[in-house]
C-alpha cells in the first residue's frame, strides 16, 4: 500500500486551564488513505473534534498540541520532538504558521465544523463567502470563482443557485446551509475534507439527505475524508474505515465491516449494544454504564475499565498498547486492550464495578435516565 | 439545561445550586451566593472597588449621623464633626486658601486645613467628606427605586407580552426619549426643590434601563423548561413571576444595579451642579464644583477635590460591578 | 427592500413617544408651583392687569383646553411665545439648536472615532500592557462627571497655558463679520478652536463606555465559529480582523449608542453650562429657573425629537449592517 495521505502519530494536545491540564488527545494514531472515508467516533468528551482541529492547527488558548507528528503528503503539519535537554518543542521540519495558512488550510485540507448556523457569517452574503474562499485557494479570478461558487451550490442541490447565490445565511435552513458549506469545502478541491460532526445539528431526514449526498460526492470527486461523529449509525452508512476514541486515546481501528461484525474492543462492543437498531427491539438496548471520566486525570492503567463490563484487576494496572490484530492476510485491525496481550489479563480476578454486574442488578434499573445520558451515543442526541 | 423544580414548593434553595449554563448571551441564571463570593474574592480590582465602596458608605453613614439623627436628639448638628475636626459649615478660616503644600494669592496652605478651604472660609476635607453622604444615598435610594418599578413594569411586560407589553414598553420609552436631567429638573421644580425629590426624579428617570434589562431577561427565562413545568401543574402567574422567573433573571440585575449607582451618582452631581440638588449649606460634591466654577482662575484646587471624590466612587462601584460581572457571566472567564 | 419602509415605520412609531414627551412635560409644567401672571407684572398686580394678562394667554381656561390647544398649535409649528425673552419659542429654539447639534454630532464623532481603534487594539493585545492601559483609561473616562473634566480642561488648557478659549462655540457657517475675522476660512478655523475643549469633555464618556464595549464585542466576535472557519481556510489574520470581524462587532456599539443619546444630550446641558454656550442646554435651564411654560415644553419637545431621530438613525444604520433586521419585525 502506498503512503497514506494524512499519517497523525501519538497527538497529544493538552488544554491548560485554572483547574488542570485536560489531555483531550493523549497519544493518538490514525491514517487516512487518497479517497478514503475515514471515521472518527466516541462520545462526547472523547477528543475526536480537538483531534481533528489539532491536524489543521486550529487550536486555540488554552489549548496547545505538545506532542506527535502529523504528516499529510510528505509535509510535517505537526511536527514535536524532544530536545537533548528533554524538552517539547517544534521540529525544523514543521510548517510554518504563514506555510499552514497558504498551503494547507482550504487548499489542501479543507473543514466543516457542526453548526451550519454559527459557521456562516450573518453579515454577507452566502455567494459572497463561498467565492471568498475559493478565490483564496484556488487562486482564480473574482468572475471564474463566482462561476464555480454557483456551479458548486448546484452540486450540493441547492435549487437556484444563481439567485440563492445572493441571499444571506439567515435566508436558508439548517440542511441547506450544511450543504453550502460542503460546497465551500468540496469547491477548494482540497485532498483531505474534515468533517466534524457535520450533521449533529440536523433533524433526521435531513441528515439522511446530507450522507446521500456526501456518498455521491465522495465517488465523484475521489476526496479523502476524515468523519468526526458521535453517531455509529452515520459511521455504518458512509465510513470505510473507522476509529473509535475513548477519552484521548484511539482504542479500535478497522474496516467498517469488521468493527460491526468482528469487534474487539469491549467499549465498541459496548457502543453497538447500547445503540437502537431496526434489527433489534429496544427492549434489547443496553447503556454504558458510567460517565465517561474527565480528561484531566485519567484513570490509571487503561483507561476504560472504570465502566468496561469485562474489567479485571491487571486492567488497573497495565496501560494497553495499540497494536495490530488483524488475521493473516486480512484487512489492518488495531486495539488497544490487555486482552490482546500478554499481561496476564486472563489469570487476573474480575474487577467489581458497576459495569461488570459485581454490584445488584437493581442499580441499573433504577438509575434509568442517568443511565442513558450517561451513554451519550444514540442516534443523534445532541451533546455538548 | 435548568433544575427542574417540580411544582410551586418552598423547598426551593436557590442558594445551594449549582452554576446553571442558560442562554450564552446573558449570565448564568441560577448562580447561588456562595459561588458568586468566591468568585468576586479572587478578583483583585472588585475587591478594591468593594473597599472603595464600603469606605463611603462609612463616611456617608457618619455623615447621616451627624447631620440628619443628631438634631433628631436635640443634639447640634455636626457636633461630631467639631468634636472630631471642625464642622463643614464653619466658615472660620480664611477665604479660597490652597492645599497644604502650595500657596496662591489667597494665601499659603496650612495642614488645619489640608485640602484647602472654599470661597466662604470652609474647611474643603470636611465639606468633600459630607458630601459623601447625599452622593451615596442619592444613588442608592434612587437606583432602589429604579430597580422595583423597573423591575415590576419588565416583568410584567415581558411575561405577558402582547397588548400589555406594548404599552408598558411605550411608556418606557416615552420616560426614556426626555433627556434625563431636563426631566429630572422639571420634575424637581414642579414638585420641590430638594434632596427628596432629587431622589425619586433619578430614580423615575432610571426605570427604562431596570425595565428594559428584566423583560428582556424574563423573554428569554420564560421559555425554559420549568416554567412550563410549573405552568403545567397550574401555578399561579403572579407566583411564577415571583418565585421563578424574578429570582432567576436576578444576575444581571445585581451587574446593573451595582453600575447604576456610580451612574445615579454622576446625575446627582450634574444636577447639584446646576442648582438642583441640595440645598445650601449642605455640602454636596456638585454644588462644590459648582461654586469653585468662578475661582478657576486664581484657586484652581478648589475645582479638583470634588471631582476627585466623585470619580473614585464611581470607580469603585464600577469595579464592583464589572467584577460581578465577570463573575457571573462564565463565558467571559474562559 | 425594506428600508424606506423601515424608516416610515419607525416614523409612525416616533409620534406616540414624542406626543408622550409633550404631555410629561406639559402636565409636569402645570403643577410647578408658583403664578406665571405674578412673575410677569410683578408681585401685586391689579385685578384688571391679571385678568388682561389671563385672557392674552389663555390661562383662564381649564387644564385640559389649554392643553389641546397648546398640541393644536404644535401640529401648525407653532410653539408660543417665551414669557422671559418676548420672542417666538421657534426663534429662540432655532437660534439655539444648530449650536447644540453641532456639539452633539461633534462629540460624537470623536467619541466613535476613538473608540473603534482604541477599542480593537485592546481586543487585539488583549491581557498585555497596551490592553490594560486602555481599559484602565476607558475605566476612569466611564466614571468621571463630564462636566467636571470640562473644568479640569479649561483650568489646564484655557487658564494655565491659553491653547484653548474658554467660552462659546462658533459655528462654522456664520459670517466673518459676525466673528470678526478676515475669511470664511478663519471661521472655521476659530469655529474648530472652539469647538475642542467643549467636544472632549462631553465626549470623554461615550469614548470610553465604547471603547469597552468595543473590545468587549471584538473578542466576543473573534471566538465566533464562522471566524474559525475563515482561519480554517487560510484567511489572512488581518483579513478576519478588517473584514469578517468587523462589521459583526460594531452592532453593539450602534445598539449603546442609541442608549447613550439620552445621556449625551443631558451631558450637552451641563458641558454648555461649563463653558457658557448658547445652546438648548443653557436655554432650558433659563427657562425653567424663570418659570418660562411655553419655552420649557418647547424645548423638552424638541430635544425630544432631536433624540428620536438619533435613535432612527441608529436603528437605520444597525438595519445597514445586520441583514437579517429588515425582515424580522425589529423589537
Amino acid at each position: 500500500m502506498s503512503e497514506p495521505l494524512l499519517k497523525v502519530e501519538n497527538l497529544k494536545t493538552q488544554f491548560f486551564t485554572e483547574e488542570g491540564t485536560v489531555r483531550a488527545v493523549d497519544g493518538v494514531n490514525f491514517e487516512v488513505n487518497e479517497g478514503e472515508l475515514v471515521g472518527l467516533v466516541g462520545e462526547s468528551g472523547a477528543g475526536k473534534s480537538v483531534a481533528a482541529q489539532s491536524i489543521m492547527r486550529l487550536v486555540e488558548e488554552p489549548g496547545r498540541i505538545v506532542d506527535g507528528t502529523v504528516t499529510f503528503d510528505g509535509k510535517k503539519l505537526v511536527d514535536i520532538v524532544e530536545t537533548p535537554d528533554g524538552r517539547m518543542e517544534e521540529s525544523d521540519e514543521m510548517l510554518s504558521n504563514r506555510e499552514m495558512r497558504e498551503q494547507v488550510r482550504g487548499r489542501e485540507i479543507a473543514i466543516v465544523f457542526q453548526d451550519p448556523m454559527e459557521s456562516l457569517n450573518p453579515v454577507f452574503k452566502v455567494g459572497a463567502q463561498l467565492r471568498e474562499f475559493i478565490e483564496l485557494n484556488r487562486g482564480v479570478s473574482e468572475s471564474e470563482a463566482k462561476t464555480i461558487a454557483v456551479d458548486m451550490l448546484r452540486e450540493v442541490g441547492i435549487p437556484e443557485p444563481e439567485a440563492r447565490y445572493d441571499d444571506y445565511p439567515h435566508e436558508f435552513s439548517g440542511g441547506m446551509r450544511q450543504r453550502v458549506l460542503i460546497a465551500m469545502a468540496l469547491a477548494c478541491e482540497p485532498r483531505l475534507i474534515i468533517a466534524d460532526e457535520p450533521t449533529t445539528a440536523l433533524d433526521v431526514t435531513v441528515e439522511g439527505q446530507i450522507l446521500d449526498l456526501v456518498s455521491d460526492l465522495q465517488d465523484r470527486y475521489d476526496t479523502a475524508f476524515l468523519w468526526v461523529t458521535h453517531d455509529m449509525g452515520v459511521v455504518a452508512e458512509i465510513c470505510d474505515r473507522v476509529n473509535v476514541m475513548y477519552l484521548g486515546e484511539v482504542v479500535e481501528e478497522a474496516e467498517v465491516d469488521d468493527l460491526f461484525h468482528d469487534t474487539k474492543h469491549p467499549y465498541t462492543e459496548a457502543l453497538l449494544r447500547s445503540m437502537p437498531r431496526p434489527d433489534r427491539s429496544v427492549g434489547s438496548l443496553d447503556p454504558i454504564k458510567g460517565v465517561m471520566p474527565e480528561a484531566i486525570n485519567p484513570p490509571s492503567g487503561c483507561r476504560f475499565h472504570t465502566r468496561c463490563p469485562e474489567a479485571r484487576e491487571a486492567c488497573k494496572e497495565f496501560h494497553p498498547e495499540y497494536h495490530d490484530v488483524s488475521d493473516a492476510g486480512g484487512a489492518p485491525h488495531s486495539v488497544s486492550c490487555i486482552k490482546y496481550e500478554s499481561v496476564g489479563y486472563e489469570h487476573s480476578d474480575p474487577l467489581e464495578t458497576e459495569a461488570t454486574g459485581a454490584f445488584a442488578g437493581g442499580l441499573a434499573d433504577m438509575r434509568g435516565d442517568d443511565s442513558q445520558e450517561a451513554a451519550g451515543v444514540s442516534g443523534g442526541e445532541v451533546d455538548e | 439545561m435548568a433544575t427542574t423544580t417540580g411544582s410551586d414548593t418552598d423547598s426551593r434553595t436557590e442558594n445551594e445550586s449549582q452554576p446553571v449554563e442558560s442562554d450564552p448571551e446573558q449570565p448564568a441564571a441560577n448562580v447561588g451566593w456562595r459561588y458568586t463570593v468566591s468568585q468576586v474574592r479572587r478578583d483583585p480590582t472588585a475587591l478594591a472597588g468593594l473597599g472603595i465602596i464600603t469606605i463611603a458608605m462609612v463616611v456617608a453613614a457618619v455623615a447621616f449621623l451627624d447631620q440628619v439623627v443628631l438634631p433628631v436628639f436635640g443634639i447640634e448638628q455636626y457636633a461630631i464633626a467639631q468634636a472630631v475636626w471642625m464642622s463643614p459649615n464653619a466658615e472660620v478660616a480664611p477665604q479660597l486658601l490652597p492645599p497644604a503644600w502650595t500657596t496662591n494669592v489667597f494665601g499659603e496652605g496650612t495642614w488645619v486645613h489640608p485640602l484647602g478651604t472654599d470661597d466662604r472660609g470652609r474647611d474643603i476635607l470636611a465639606r468633600v467628606f459630607y458630601g459623601t453622604r447625599i452622593a451615596m444615598s442619592v444613588g442608592v435610594i434612587a437606583t432602589t427605586i429604579a430597580l422595583v418599578f423597573g423591575m415590576l413594569v419588565g416583568s410584567v411586560a415581558g411575561y405577558y407580552g402582547g397588548r400589555i407589553d406594548d404599552v408598558l414598553m411605550r411608556a418606557v420609552e416615552t420616560l426614556y426619549a426626555i433627556p434625563f436631567l431636563v426631566l429630572v429638573i422639571v420634575f424637581m421644580v414642579a414638585f420641590g426643590r430638594n434632596l427628596t425629590f432629587a431622589m425619586i426624579g433619578v430614580g423615575i428617570a432610571n426605570i427604562p434601563t431596570f425595565a428594559r434589562l428584566i423583560r428582556s431577561r424574563v423573554l428569554s427565562v420564560r421559555e425554559e423548561d420549568y416554567i412550563e413545568a410549573a405552568r403545567a401543574a397550574g401555578v399561579r402567574d403572579r407566583n411564577i413571576i415571583f418565585r421563578h422567573v424574578i429570582p432567576n433573571s436576578f444576575a444581571p440585575v445585581l451587574v446593573q444595579a451595582t453600575l447604576q449607582i456610580g451612574v445615579a451618582i454622576l446625575i446627582v452631581a450634574g444636577l447639584s451642579f446646576l442648582g438642583f440638588g441640595a440645598q445650601p449649606p449642605t455640602p454636596s460634591w456638585g454644588q462644590m464644583l459648582s461654586q469653585s466654577r468662578d475661582y478657576m482662575l486664581p484657586d484652581p484646587w478648589f475645582s479638583i477635590w470634588p471631582g476627585l471624590a466623585i470619580l473614585i466612587t464611581v470607580v469603585g462601584f464600577n469595579l464592583l460591578g464589572d467584577g460581578l460581572r465577570d463573575a457571573l457571566d462564565p463565558r467571559i472567564n474562559n | 427592500m425594506g428600508r424606506a419602509q423601515y424608516t416610515i415605520r419607525r416614523i409612525l412609531q416616533a409620534i406616540p413617544v414624542l406626543l408622550g414627551v409633550v404631555t410629561i412635560t406639559y402636565f409636569l409644567m402645570e403643577a410647578m408651583p408658583g403664578d406665571p401672571v405674578s412673575i410677569m407684572l410683578g408681585p401685586s398686580p391689579s385685578a384688571q392687569q391679571a385678568a388682561a394678562i389671563r385672557a392674552k394667554y389663555g390661562l383662564d381656561q381649564p387644564v385640559w383646553l389649554r392643553y389641546l390647544n397648546y398640541l393644536w398649535d404644535v401640529v401648525q409649528l407653532d410653539l408660543g411665545t417665551s414669557l422671559y425673552y418676548e420672542v417666538p419659542v421657534t426663534q429662540k429654539i432655532l437660534e439655539r439648536l444648530p449650536v447644540t447639534v453641532l456639539l452633539l454630532v461633534s462629540s460624537f464623532t470623536f467619541a466613535i472615532v476613538t473608540s473603534i481603534p482604541l477599542g480593537i487594539i485592546s481586543a487585539q493585545r488583549r491581557n498585555k500592557p497596551t490592553d490594560h492601559i486602555a481599559r484602565v483609561v476607558a475605566l476612569l473616562g466611564v466614571s468621571t462627571p463630564s462636566f467636571w473634566i470640562g473644568l479640569v480642561l479649561i483650568i489646564v488648557f484655557a487658564y494655565q497655558v491659553s491653547w484653548f478659549p474658554a467660552t462659546n462655540l462658533v459655528l462654522p457657517w456664520a459670517s466673518p463679520a459676525e466673528v470678526g475675522v478676515d475669511s470664511q476660512f478663519d471661521v472655521l478655523v476659530t469655529s474648530l478652536h472652539h469647538l475642542v475643549l467643549p467636544t472632549v469633555s462631553l465626549g470623554t464618556l461615550q469614548m470610553a463606555a465604547l471603547t469597552r464595549i468595543e473590545r468587549s464585542s471584538m473578542l466576543e466576535v473573534l471566538g465566533e465559529e464562522y471566524v474559525k472557519l475563515a482561519r480554517a481556510y487560510g484567511v489572512k489574520e488581518t483579513t478576519i480582523l478588517r473584514k469578517h470581524a468587523f462589521r459583526n462587532a460594531q452592532l453593539p456599539l450602534i445598539t449603546l449608542l442609541g442608549l447613550q443619546l439620552t445621556s449625551a444630550i443631558g451631558g450637552a446641558v451641563l458641558t454648555e453650562t461649563v463653558f457658557s454656550i448658547n445652546g438648548m442646554g443653557t436655554l432650558i435651564i433659563t427657562a425653567i429657573n424663570n418659570q418660562d411654560f411655553a419655552l420649557v415644553v418647547g424645548t423638552t419637545l424638541v430635544l425630544g425629537l432631536v433624540f428620536v431621530v438619533g435613535v432612527i438613525l441608529t436603528d437605520l444604520s444597525y438595519a445597514y449592517i445586520d441583514p437579517r433586521v429588515t425582515f424580522e419585525d425589529a423589537d
